[in-house]
């Protein structure tokens, strides 16, 4: 007995020495070091995501209340819940798919058997999901924990003695074992197919893949259900009392809407973008969109608006797509054209898609709003500041004396502090007669305005004998404000970066464009901006995600008077947690909108893969 | 498209494209740069000037219609120091940047090390997974976090809320920090680590005697970050201090705007209390500012 214990222990010896040990305890100093900034990061950048999720479920004010289910989200968006729920489950279902087809790639090349470690990723997804099931029976026992200790003297002790209570509970207990059990068997599993060594070394990037797959398909399968759980909750209780629901139908409208512009888009670019009937025709689609607006009265005619929607949608395509062509054309006839052809279909387009908030009118107006506000934000300072940013970063990377100096002082407005330059433009743009823009107004003969307390929207204010609808009535001048300030503050931000960028195109470049008898603005169009445009691409980016995160300074600058027509989608959220303590309703909005930002960086990418130069 | 034409013409201006004899009109032209460089300043810091005239100026002269005050009031600053209970702000702000820094410089460049350059299971899931917070807006963790932090205060020792631990600890690690500061290490040259562990060191003093040193620049702009990062920071602030006790300088600048509604000439003299600092660290440190912040796209 005692000579086969001395073995095991020499054998161990002898398993733990070399390589091997300096490797374990390698390891070890690493988890080491990583381990207080993954403590932090994961409870508070990591964790929150989750978290956010199930309080979002919950009816929640200060203290967790009742599950929801998707009520929250439908109090924000209405019915887009639901397309949101069904579409989403396709989407991971189609990452899945894509998952597995680049393993049966992989392994054909390579001749591997991937299969085999399905076996141990199920179990060990299976162990992921029974973990989940115990965090979510746990949360609300430890949570409870501060109400319990409420009272009482805090010691160390009696939250040891809670904590373990909570850790003791039947339900986190059971669950607890059965998660330890069914991880521990996938991972005996997974040892064990490892050693069989069928696969090669890939093994491990298989295993990891198939348990994503499964990740995915399971997180598919829970979406899927709560969606259909509750329309059909939905449809069941309106059966009761009598009710007409039509969830199918918009689900289905705005569906097709979706697959129609991906049609399009395919379409588009396997067919090229035909010249001049298409942008008469679309000129003539802006229009009559317009006109129609115009026409269509109030009422509630649903499948015409959701029609108007998507006709919408495909003119804001192919306004982008003869944007595009823009950027071919040299010249100038040409670049106005469709320059004016893009304007006017994305004019047309936006007095469509306003509509959007109209037909889903049972969702959250100040939400909607608020978004509203952010894309105004956006599309207001965005363009502006790019090109206020690319104008001067072209005019300093000149023989410039002093260029050091112009970008130092380029710069001050984007790095001083939000609060206080903002602070400063709430003294500038007052609706005071005495305040400094009012005076500036007043040598050049205008009546002073009431800048941030103006909350009428600026379209309206240019055309006052006009009695224009909400959505065309534009942002409103307190918002144009914040725009400036936006403006005022980026711009030098845009040029310091795009000075860096043109200093990285090679002089030699222009040389041959010279030589090959190319003027200034061929020059331009044909070196410089191509190769510019990662560049552009980066800060377009930054500077989108950048106003739909916005919150300082748009804070500082909101003024009761303007009427919430400055709340972004970031203040309303705030607001409603901070100001009306609805947690599990902030929660809500905030996913969504970290739903949009992902959705347009997303959108980013796609365009500068087929637009980004890089050279 | 009128402008484009004008950013078209700039290379008639630009060193290469003078081949040609336009010699008068590249002379208008850099002289019409000038002018528009020369517009673009004075827009960026015309606010900024206002701000300190205003700070000097009576209240009836910042609410009336002078652009320069008579005589400069000093007094404004000491006001705005004392009622205006700036100086408990800014000294809230230099403990909470301070403790937020400190932590910041230990942790990260810990963890940026331990990526560099160890060899650890699961070390690109790991880095994966904090990538992701990246992409996380700051208004999805007001909530959870909020919860959280209640949470720790009512079972802890001390309180979070309203106190240092809300205000720094969620902050003394950032992803983005151990990003850059492993960039930074990767490119130690591999012989630096041998070379130290025949001389019989471990990580820790590797990194300590050796790493540290030489990474002075990249710690620079971790530190630079952190700065502006606690000094603006706004909304979080707000939510978790609802005192002057530790309320950071944004803040209290926001609630001063809000308090003392007419008396601008104080809020302005609050508004250079606030920058100031900022604008030092800034003319001090240009550099990292400029080509750190610049191509991170940091404050969004």
């Amino acid at each position: 007995m005692s000579q086969m214990s001395a073995q095991v222990v020499s054998g161990l010896r002898h398993w733990f020495s070399g390589r091997r040990r300096r490797r374990i305890r390698e390891s070890a100093n690493a988890y080491l070091f990583v381990l207080p900034a993954f403590a932090v990061i994961g409870m508070f950048g990591l964790f929150p995501l989750v978290f956010s999720v199930y309080v979002s479920l919950h009816r929640w004010r200060i203290i967790p209340g009742p599950y929801l289910g998707l009520e929250n989200f439908v109090r924000a968006i209405d019915n887009l819940t639901y397309v949101v729920g069904l579409w989403l489950p396709i989407l991971l279902v189609y990452l899945a798919v894509r998952t597995l087809l680049a393993i049966k790639q992989e392994a054909r090349e390579h001749k591997d058997m991937p299969w085999l470690w399905a076996v141990p990723a199920l179990v060990v997804a299976g162990g992921i999901y029974q973990f989940i099931i115990f965090a979510i029976r746990l949360l609300p026992e430890v949570l409870d924990i501060a109400e319990k200790v409420k009272g009482q003297q805090r010691t160390q002790q009696l939250f040891v003695s809670l904590l373990g209570e909570a850790w003791q509970e039947p339900a986190v207990q059971s669950a607890r074992t059965t998660t330890l059990l069914i991880l521990l068997l996938g991972a005996a599993l997974a040892f064990g197919v490892g050693r069989l060594r069928l696969t090669g070394v890939r093994g491990s990037s298989y295993f990891a893949r198939l348990v994503i797959v499964l990740l995915l398909i399971g997180t598919a399968a829970a979406i899927g259900w709560l969606t259909l759980t509750t329309i059909r909750g939905i449809y069941a209780s309106a059966a009761e009392t009598g009710d007409v629901v039509s969830i199918w139908p918009q689900i289905l409208a705005i569906s097709g809407g979706v697959v129609a512009l991906i049609a399009v888009s395919v379409v588009s670019r396997r067919l090229g973008f035909p010249g001049r009937t298409t942008t008469l025709l679309s000129l003539g689609g802006g229009l009559l969109a317009i006109g129609l607006k115009f026409l269509v009265d109030t009422g509630n005619a649903s499948v015409l608006d959701i029609a108007l929607i998507l006709g919408g949608v495909v003119l804001l395509f192919l306004s982008w797509r003869s944007w595009q062509e823009i950027q071919k054309r040299t010249s100038i006839g040409g670049v106005v054209g469709w320059l004016l052809a893009s304007i006017a279909m994305m004019l047309g387009a936006w007095a469509l898609i306003a509509e959007l908030p109209r037909v889903i009118r049972a969702g959250y107006a100040t939400w909607w709003e608020g978004l509203l506000n952010t894309v105004y934000y956006s599309m207001f300072t965005v363009p502006i500041q790019l090109f206020i940013g690319l104008f001067l970063a072209i005019l300093l990377f000149q023989k410039i004396k002093a260029k050091g100096l112009f970008r130092l002082i380029y710069f001050l407005p984007y790095v001083t502090n939000p609060v206080a330059a903002a602070g400063i433009f709430r003294v500038l743009f007052s609706s005071r007669v005495n305040a400094p823009l009012n005076r500036l107004l007043d040598i050049f003969g205008v009546e002073p305005l009431m800048w941030l307390d103006q909350p009428k929207g600026i379209f309206q204010t240019l055309l006052p004998s006009l009695d224009l609808p909400q959505a065309l009535s534009g942002p409103s001048l307190a918002l144009i404000v914040i725009c400036i300030y936006g403006i005022w503050s980026f711009a030098g931000y845009n040029t310091v970066v795009f000075l860096a960028g043109l200093g990285s195109i090679p002089t030699p470049l222009y040389e041959a464009a010279a030589i090959d008898g190319a003027g200034r603005w061929q020059q331009f169009r044909h070196v410089t901006l191509p190769l510019l445009s990662p560049t552009t691409y980066f800060l377009t980016l930054i500077s989108v995600i950048g106003t739909f995160k916005a919150f300082s300074h748009i804070w500082v600058l909101r003024s009761g008077a303007a009427l919430g027509t400055t709340d972004t989608a970031s203040i309303v959220i705030f607001t409603e947690f901070n100001r009306n303590t609805r947690y599990g309703y902030a929660s809500a909005m905030a996913l969504i909108l970290m739903g949009f930002i992902l959705v347009l960086t997303l959108i980013n990418n796609r365009i500068a893969e087929e637009k980004v130069f890089y050279g | 498209m009128a402008s484009a034409k004008k950013a078209a013409d700039v290379f008639s201006g630009s060193p290469v494209s003078v081949v040609g004899s336009r010699s008068r009109y590249v002379d208008v032209w850099i002289w019409f740069s000038y002018f528009v460089l020369v517009v673009g300043i004075i827009v960026a810091v015309t606010p900024f000037f206002w701000m300190i005239s205003a700070s000097l100026m009576t209240l009836g002269e910042a609410t009336g219609r002078a652009i320069l005050p008579a005589t400069a009031q000093w007094d404004n600053y000491q006001q705005a120091w004392v009622i205006g209970k700036f100086s408990e702000y800014f000294f809230n702000s230099v403990q909470i940047t301070a403790i937020t820094i400190a932590g910041q410089v230990v942790f990260c460049t810990l963890a940026a090390y331990a990526f560099a350059s160890m060899g650890f299971p699961a070390k690109n899931f790991l880095f994966a997974l904090l990538l992701t917070t990246l992409m996380l807006p700051e208004a999805v963790t007001w909530v959870p976090n909020f919860i959280t932090v209640t949470w720790l205060g009512r079972i802890g020792p001390i309180p979070w809320v309203n106190n240092w631990p809300a205000l720094t600890i969620p902050f003394m690690a950032s992803a983005f920090n151990i990003f850059l500061l492993r960039q930074f290490f990767s490119q130690m040259p591999p012989d630096l680590w041998d070379s130290a562990q025949i001389d019989g060191a471990g990580h820790l003093r590797y990194l300590l005697q050796i790493v540290l040193p030489i990474s002075r620049a990249a710690l620079v702009t971790v530190i630079i970050f952190g700065f502006v990062g606690a000094w603006n920071s706004l909304a979080w602030p707000m939510l978790v201090t609802n005192s002057d006790e530790w309320r950071p300088i944004s803040a209290g600048l926001q609630h001063f705007l809000d308090e003392a509604g007419s008396y601008v000439h104080w809020q302005m003299a609050g508004a250079v209390i606030t920058i100031l600092p900022i604008l030092v660290l800034y003319l001090v440190a240009q550099k990292q500012f400029t080509e750190g912040i610049a191509t991170s796209g940091l404050k969004g």
